[in-house]
């Protein structure tokens, strides 16, 4: 039975024209094969005249932006107010254990010696303990502080062989950091 | 940690119910419900309760500073839940205006929130704000009300008021008056609840603070609860001073067990420590409160006293062992001595571990020898007449009583929480209460009638109480025979005839008082004379004399009956019978928690027993001296927030401890050791965690067949109300024929002496150092005024108190209240070297009827 329905879809003479451009000639030809290695080279020329930029890590340092963050440090009263100065900033008062998101922070707070004061206030941090392997450098430790007794440095030479050698103690963040970096030494 | 043992939200809507109450006490009024409307909606409560608790159950929450249901009346001292209300002009505090049909309240307008911004200004205005230094903070409700109704910002400039801080209010307590918002709550604690009256709020306006009049410490047996109740950092405590912050805690709910009131409560747990006791709620228990020694105890669990490793004898010395060394040794004892084997358990042995004990004796080794009891005769048909569901008085129903009696028993020192519940009801809801006792009560000053009684004349005054009933015999003689005025007697009677809600608090002390089951009859018969069964909201309440003893008795942890009170064929010797037994048909002894030597009435006859005995076995908390002198296994006892497990409530609720923090040391579970026991000596006890102990509890005792954790849940359950309560053996009679009691005990011419215990005693107190001093306060001895004189004594005299058998040291302390010719001992049994012939004088005193006079000289 044939099928009633029109055919639409009968091909009809199907004849297509390419249009060519005409041949380059061979200076044509070289340039377009060389035009991309000439602009390479003419950057690298170009940077031999501007000296050397790589930074000698571990000896030589990139500076980081101010507001960067790396590791915290623990804040010490330094001007003499009251007789606070050597005083630690820090009251144990556990608000940036709270406010970190990577639950890194662990205080235990004690009660301050008038006679002989860790702390300005009536407690201190008798623990105080950053899970560095743990911490996300959000900051938000720096941010919830009341005293600004913790701020995050630029120190971010962190690495080390032992997961709980990344457990800094109040010490560790109360004093500059360590090298921590193996330096060449002069003539090695 | 299930959710229902969690911190109850105090926003949440409020029940139909308090948690804890399974119907409503048969003398708290209805209330008819009513409707009102709140912020738009129209919501329906019970008429007359404060608009601030009405509001909950549309869920609009009006900030508190100073209501505290728990308190009594609203005082309306801070005005931080000012509402609007439609008709009266100005704004009104939601706290103290009780709620009406058709009322309009709107809480949320321009006016209430400009009232609310500047009550807390007003408030901060001297509050010092050093919340990193406090406490309180981060569970502070000043905090979360600055924070939700505060304006924000201050416009104070002017220097706030200075104040010392902190001050130590006691060995407990540290007060910072700095940040006191002079909210009342302490104050009204002491005033009101406590009624020890210590605190008052000294001077006026800026210079207004909280202290005792006179400088003195605050030292009261339920000073803990005012940290609780202030809702500010100005009250912490010492003990959890700077120990954590709420986000480094979790909470545990348990059941604290080193007294019968078996409050709820909820631990504070940082770093698998307990770091404080907290309540938790159960208007069916505990009403919201602790005592002291429940809420500092912690301390002592952590201290170096507590025994956490198993200890075997070598030579004279306990010597630290493996558990594997402590557990043959223990089981070569048990086999060597099988069937004459004895057991006594007490203080806070939970029911599955009695249980274990029981089965352990029975089916491990063949002996009936086992009792929870102190001594004294066990009478089926009474015990079973006493454990009638009709005669039981509920923790509620003591509040709600019409007359409440309370025989021989000081609940301060026995049941410490009783005592605030009893206050309550003769404060609020006008309890008539009598007191039969022969020491002066603390209850005394709220008392209509109060009789004083010879010590050991609590039987007399029973029967004299039945005669003035018309029950027969003579009232002028059996008061004489009880020492009390018989005009108090027959008015005592005709307070509780004329009751329609008659409550009898009565204490298992008169269960061992030498004269057997017979005062415990003439309890039944005066249960049966108030008719007591057929009224709604009247009963017995018993406080008995270690935590857990109901929930022993019941689950059958006694020689002469089977579990749930039913019959026994082969009934075995009872404590009195294994002390004097020791040596000849008992060659072995189990202690599980307790120390006969200072727990049980005759020392002497305890320590020469426990010489006798071949061996000895322990579970201990604390180097009591039983354990420290005699035992020769010592396996260390969990305290209770290592504890799994139930306990029976003095009322009959069957409550749920709770493991919340790892056990100290090499502390195992009891019930581990328990089958682990049972397996060396041949016998499976079939327990591999906890709750199957509780489930072989539900098979095999009637009364609570059936019970599981689950049901039991945070707040607990009484077995009297559930079905399985019809598994309670009737008694066979339920009146008694009663024999004439013993004549009052004469004094010779010299002052009559009675003993009585105080709360602050145990290891728990001694070794806690909130507590401790408390405990080391010297023996009392109370006179009256009048023999203090005679004597040429006053108080703080070191004296000498001698009576027929022996003597001992003690310090006078005159009492107004001591009836002239007494003398009263306080015999907190701390057996030091050479304390022991006081101690035994005490311990017979404290036991028996008989004559005994004391002299009392310089
Ligand atoms: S920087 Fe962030 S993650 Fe790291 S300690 Fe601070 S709060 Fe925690
Ligand atoms: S560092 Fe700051 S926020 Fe953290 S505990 Fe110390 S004072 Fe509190
Ligand atoms: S009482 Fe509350 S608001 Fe006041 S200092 Fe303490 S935590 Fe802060
Ligand atoms: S000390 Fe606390 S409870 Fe007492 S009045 Fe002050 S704020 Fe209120
Ligand atoms: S809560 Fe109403 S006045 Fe304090």
């Amino acid at each position: 039975m044939s099928d009633p329905r029109p055919n639409r879809y009968q091909l009809g003479p199907d004849v297509v024209e390419v249009q060519r451009a005409p041949e380059p000639g061979v200076g044509r030809s070289f340039y377009r094969a060389f035009r991309e290695t000439l602009r390479g080279l003419k950057t690298t020329l170009g940077r031999f005249a501007e000296g050397t930029v790589t930074i000698q890590y571990p000896e030589e340092k990139t500076p980081v932006y101010p507001r960067f963050r790396g590791r915290h440090k623990l804040h010490k009263f330094e001007a003499e107010i009251d007789g606070t100065a050597g005083l630690e900033k820090c009251v144990g008062c556990s608000l940036c254990a709270a406010a970190c998101p990577a639950d890194c922070i662990r205080v235990v707070a004690a009660d301050n010696d008038p006679e002989n004061p860790t702390s300005a206030g009536e407690r201190y941090a008798a623990v105080y303990e950053i899970n560095l392997a743990r911490c996300i450098f959000c900051g938000y430790c720096e941010l919830a502080c009341p005293f600004d007794a913790i701020t995050l440095g630029h120190d971010y030479e962190l690495s080390d062989y032992n997961r709980s050698d990344l457990i800094f103690t109040k010490d560790m963040l109360l004093d500059e950091p360590a090298e921590r970096t193996p330096l060449r030494r002069e003539g090695e | 940690m299930s959710s229902n043992l969690q911190y109850r939200s105090p926003y949440t809507v409020v029940d139909a119910l308090p948690p804890g109450y399974s119907r409503r006490p048969a003398g708290e009024p209805e209330r008819a419900t009513i409707t009102f409307t709140i912020d738009g909606q129209e919501i329906q409560a019970p008429e007359g309760i404060m608009v601030v608790d009405a509001a909950k159950y549309g869920g609009v929450e009006i900030p508190v500073f100073c209501y505290e249901p728990k308190l009594g009346a609203p005082v309306g001292a801070c005005r931080m839940c000012l509402v609007e209300i439609e008709g009266i002009p100005k704004l009104q505090t939601a706290c103290s205006t009780p709620v009406r049909d058709g009322m309009v309240v709107v809480t949320k307008s321009e006016r209430v929130v400009e009232a609310q911004n500047g009550v807390v200004e007003f408030i901060l205005l001297n509050h010092p704000l050093d919340c990193p230094v406090c406490d309180k903070g981060g569970e502070c409700p000043l905090q979360d009300i600055s924070y939700g109704w505060g304006g924000g910002e201050s416009r104070m400039v002017e220097p706030k008021r200075h104040f010392e801080k902190p001050v130590a209010l006691s060995d407990a307590i540290a007060i910072d008056r700095e940040r006191c918002i002079l909210c009342y709550r302490c104050v009204r604690f002491s005033q009101e609840v406590s009624e020890d009256y210590q605190l008052v709020l000294l001077d006026r306006g800026a210079g207004a603070h909280v202290g005792t009049f006179d400088g003195t410490q605050y030292i009261a047996p339920f000073s803990g609860n005012i940290v609780e109740l202030c809702p500010v950092g100005a009250l912490t405590s010492r003990a959890y001073r700077f120990r954590a912050r709420p986000w480094d805690v979790e909470q545990g709910g348990s059941v604290c067990t080193l007294c019968p009131a078996q409050c709820n409560v909820s631990y504070t747990v940082r770093d698998e420590q307990v770091m404080r006791t907290l309540s938790r709620e159960n208007a069916g228990v505990d009403d919201g409160w602790l005592c002291d020694k429940g809420r500092f105890a912690y301390e002592a669990w952590e201290s170096d006293a507590r025994i956490t490793t198993p200890l075997v004898r070598q030579g004279d010395k306990l010597m630290p062992a493996r558990w594997e060394v402590a557990l043959t040794a223990a089981a070569n004892i048990l086999k060597k001595s099988g069937p004459r084997t004895a057991a006594l358990a007490g203080g806070a042995t939970t029911n599955e571990e009695g249980w274990l004990l029981r089965r352990l004796m029975l089916d491990g080794l063949g002996s009936p020898h086992f009792d929870s009891r102190r001594g004294g005769e066990f009478d089926f048909d009474v015990a079973r007449t006493l454990a009638n569901p009709a005669l039981a008085a509920t923790m509620p129903d003591v509040e709600w009583a019409d007359a409440l009696l309370v025989l021989d028993c000081e609940p301060v020192d026995d049941m410490p929480v009783l005592d605030l519940r009893i206050r309550k009801g003769v404060r609020r809801n006008g309890v008539k209460l009598a007191i039969a006792s022969a020491r002066p009560s603390s209850l005394d000053a709220g008392a209509t009638r109060v009789a004083r009684i010879a010590p050991g004349g609590a039987e007399a005054f029973t029967q004299a109480l039945l005669a003035a009933l018309g029950d027969g015999g003579d009232v002028e003689t059996l008061c004489e025979n009880a020492g009390a005025d018989a005009a108090e007697v027959r008015a005592i009677a005709d307070l509780l005839a004329g009751a329609k809600r008659p409550v009898i608090v009565w204490s298992e002390r008169l269960a061992v008082t030498g004269r057997g089951a017979a005062p415990l009859r003439a309890i039944c018969n005066l249960a049966d004379r108030l008719g007591i069964a057929a009224k709604d909201g009247a009963g017995l309440l018993e406080v008995p004399l270690s935590a857990n003893a109901r929930g022993l008795r019941e689950i059958g942890l006694l020689p002469t009956a089977a579990p749930g009170l039913m019959h026994c064929d082969n009934p075995g010797l009872d404590a009195t019978g294994i002390a004097a037994a020791c040596g000849e048909e008992i060659s072995a002894l189990v202690l599980m928690n307790t120390d006969p030597l200072s727990d049980y009435d005759d020392p002497t006859a305890w320590s020469a027993a426990l010489a006798k005995a071949g061996a000895v076995i322990s579970f201990s908390t604390w180097m009591d001296a039983a354990t420290a002198r005699h035992a020769d296994v010592v396996f260390p006892a969990e305290v209770g927030p290592e504890k799994d497990g139930t306990v029976t409530h003095p009322d009959g609720r069957i409550q749920r401890l709770r493991q919340t923090v790892e056990r100290a040391g090499e502390v195992n579970a009891g019930w581990w050791v328990l089958n682990e026991l049972g397996r060396r000596v041949g016998v499976d006890l079939g327990v591999k965690v906890a709750n199957q102990a509780t489930a072989q509890i539900a098979n095999h005792v009637g009364i609570y067949a059936g019970v599981t954790t689950a049901e039991l849940g945070g707040d607990g359950v009484r077995w009297q109300e559930r079905d399985a309560a019809a598994n309670l053996p009737r008694p066979a009679r339920t009146t008694f024929d009663l024999t004439p009691p013993p004549a009052a005990p004469s004094s010779d011419g010299y002052l009559r002496l009675g003993v009585f215990r105080s709360l602050w005693s145990g290891g728990e107190v001694v070794n806690a150092a909130t507590l401790a001093t408390l405990a080391a306060a010297p023996r009392r001895v109370e006179l009256s005024p009048v023999d203090g004189e005679r004597l040429g004594l006053t108080s703080g005299d070191a004296v000498t108190v001698k009576t027929g058998d022996g003597e001992m040291s003690a310090v006078v302390a005159l009492r107004d209240a001591v009836p002239a010719g007494f003398a009263f001992v306080s015999a907190d049994l701390r057996l030091d070297e050479g304390d022991e012939a006081a101690v035994a004088t005490l311990g017979r005193a404290l036991a028996s009827t008989e004559e005994r006079s004391a002299e009392v000289t310089k």
